[in-house]
């Protein structure tokens, strides 16, 4: 997979120095930049992964240090339209069909332009759902709900994908389908993806970088692991077991 | 099957109401019970059919007041609902001031009603406006903040404004908890209209059974109140039929 070699910006996402937190502090001295690459975040639950996500979308401020997207403030960037994002277990408009979901979108912040080469029929098709057009998200699977979800945020072919667990609360074999399908997407597009899983195998196994969060609260970064295994990766790969021990060593 | 369902509904409280006549007519008849205590279904149902024509015109006249009431009062609930969910200070300024809105005894202010608006229509509307607006306000309220974080989140990080975020996100969310508050208002402002022309009026139902309690004449006494309780029934039906409509994609929707 092409790794920093076609992009526009070279780094995406830049963190310098952020801490951040909401009543107390969650993160603290977060240094960090991303690429045309997926950057996997894992970490305990409660370590502060989810307001890692949120402090990249500029959805909270950092209480000091710096976060620039795409050489931007992240307000910028999300006028610009230039983020998508999936959460676990997306709940998704209820009152809205499937079709409706991956347009939605298209229906806010008109004024953005957004370069979206791929219709929403087209995102629909790709991720397996042109026979659920018309249901409604109370009709679907979770892995159902959580491909629109994935279509809902590629709609706008945004330049960073932000995921938080979007496979947490799925079954394995649904897991396995979706990550197969996010591999290709990445493969098809270079993008910048942060990628919040606290399952360090699915890190392994889908991540360019693997970047360890945690520690005393505020949590820092404990470290980083360099994944160099050629994909599609297979967890049979008897190097594959020794990076997920890497990381879990940064854990502990 | 909702129809089937419906209709089933229908035939149980029928036949409910009918064995409730019948128990009725035959104590009455048995024990000779005065009819200024308690006239017989019978009587009560004679006299609905010679008084039909003044039912349906003074019924008309309750319903016309009690749904001014409700649209007045539900829209400036739902307006204030909106400004509350926008700004925090807003809203600890409002709820205290609600509270002593519907804290306040209607039946001992309806007077003061007729007081300013004189015998007309305005104080029965003012009146039911008045009674509905407390429940849908805080229906809407909690109603807006309902909506999904994470699906606000979502349209923030797609530069999504604040009213769109509302449009496309709050108003929807609020709905399952906008018809419950129609629900309650429905028929709230159907009593508050009754109220209101109890207190002063030369028109409605609330002056038919005024009329008739101070003439002890129960037979259109009680074909007053079964009006009443016929057009609350109906009202009823109407919104939950207008609940299935729109909320189809609802789970409650769903299970009934």
């Amino acid at each position: 997979m092409a790794r920093l070699a076609s992009s526009e910006v070279p780094v995406a996402i830049a963190l310098h120095n952020v801490s951040a937190g909401y009543r107390g502090p969650v993160l603290r001295d977060i240094d960090l930049e991303v690429g045309n690459e997926v950057v996997a975040v894992v970490g305990r639950s409660g370590s502060g992964k989810t307001t890692l996500l949120r402090l990249i979308a500029g959805l909270i401020e950092p209480t000091s240090g710096t976060v620039d997207l795409l050489g931007v403030a992240p307000a910028i960037a999300r006028r610009r339209k230039r983020i998508g994002f999936v959460a676990q277990d997306a709940r998704l408009h209820p009152w809205r069909t499937v079709g409706e979901n991956v347009t939605l979108p298209l229906e806010v912040n008109r004024s953005a332009r957004t370069n979206g080469h791929v219709s929403p029929e087209e995102w629909v098709a790709r991720m397996g759902l042109t026979e659920a057009i018309d249901a409604y998200p109370h009709q679907l699977s979770g892995g159902m709900r959580q491909r629109v979800a994935l279509a809902r945020s590629l709609v706008i072919d945004p330049q960073v994908l932000l995921m938080d667990e979007p496979l947490a609360s799925l079954d394995e074999l649904t897991r396995e389908d979706l990550r197969d399908e996010l591999l290709r997407l990445w493969e098809s597009r270079a993008r910048s993806v942060v990628y919040v899983t606290h399952d360090i195998e699915e890190a392994v196994l889908l991540a360019d970088r693997v970047v360890v969060i945690g520690g005393t609260r505020p949590a820092r970064i404990l470290g980083e692991v360099r994944i160099f295994l050629a994909r599609p990766r297979t967890k049979r790969d008897p190097r594959f077991y020794d990076l997920v021990q890497e990381v879990r060593e940064h854990l502990e | 099957m909702t129809a089937r369902r419906t209709i089933t509904d229908l035939g149980v409280a029928l036949l409910a109401i009918a064995a409730i006549a019948a128990a009725l007519e035959i104590w009455s008849r048995a024990l000779q019970v005065p009819s200024y205590l308690l006239p017989a279904p019978s009587a009560v149902a004679a006299r609905m059919a010679t008084d039909a024509g003044l039912l349906a015109r003074e019924g008309g006249i309750t319903l016309s007041e009690a749904a001014a009431g409700f649209v007045l009062g539900t829209s400036v609930a739902f307006a204030l609902a909106t400004a509350m969910a926008w700004s925090r200070p807003l809203e600890r300024t409002l709820f205290p001031l609600a509270i002593l809105v519907k804290l306040t005894p209607i039946v001992a202010i309806a007077p003061l009603f007729t007081l300013w608006f004189g015998f007309g229509t305005a104080p029965k509307v003012a009146i039911a406006a008045l009674i509905t607006f407390f429940p849908m306000l805080v229906n809407s309220f909690v109603g807006l903040r309902s909506a999904d974080l994470q699906e606000v989140a979502f349209l923030q990080t797609l530069g999504a404004s604040g009213r769109e975020i509302f449009r496309h996100l709050r108003v929807p969310s609020a709905l399952p908890y906008l018809f419950s508050g129609a629900r309650i208002s429905l028929n709230l402002a159907l009593i508050g209209a009754v109220i209101g022309e109890w207190t002063g009026a030369d028109r409605g139902l609330g002056r038919v059974i005024f009329v008739a309690n101070a003439n002890l004449d129960l037979t259109i006494l009680f074909g007053a109140v079964l009006v009443l309780a016929a057009i609350g029934i109906a009202a009823n039906a109407l919104v939950g039929a207008a609940e299935r409509r729109v909320l189809h994609w609802h789970p409650i929707a769903v299970a009934t």
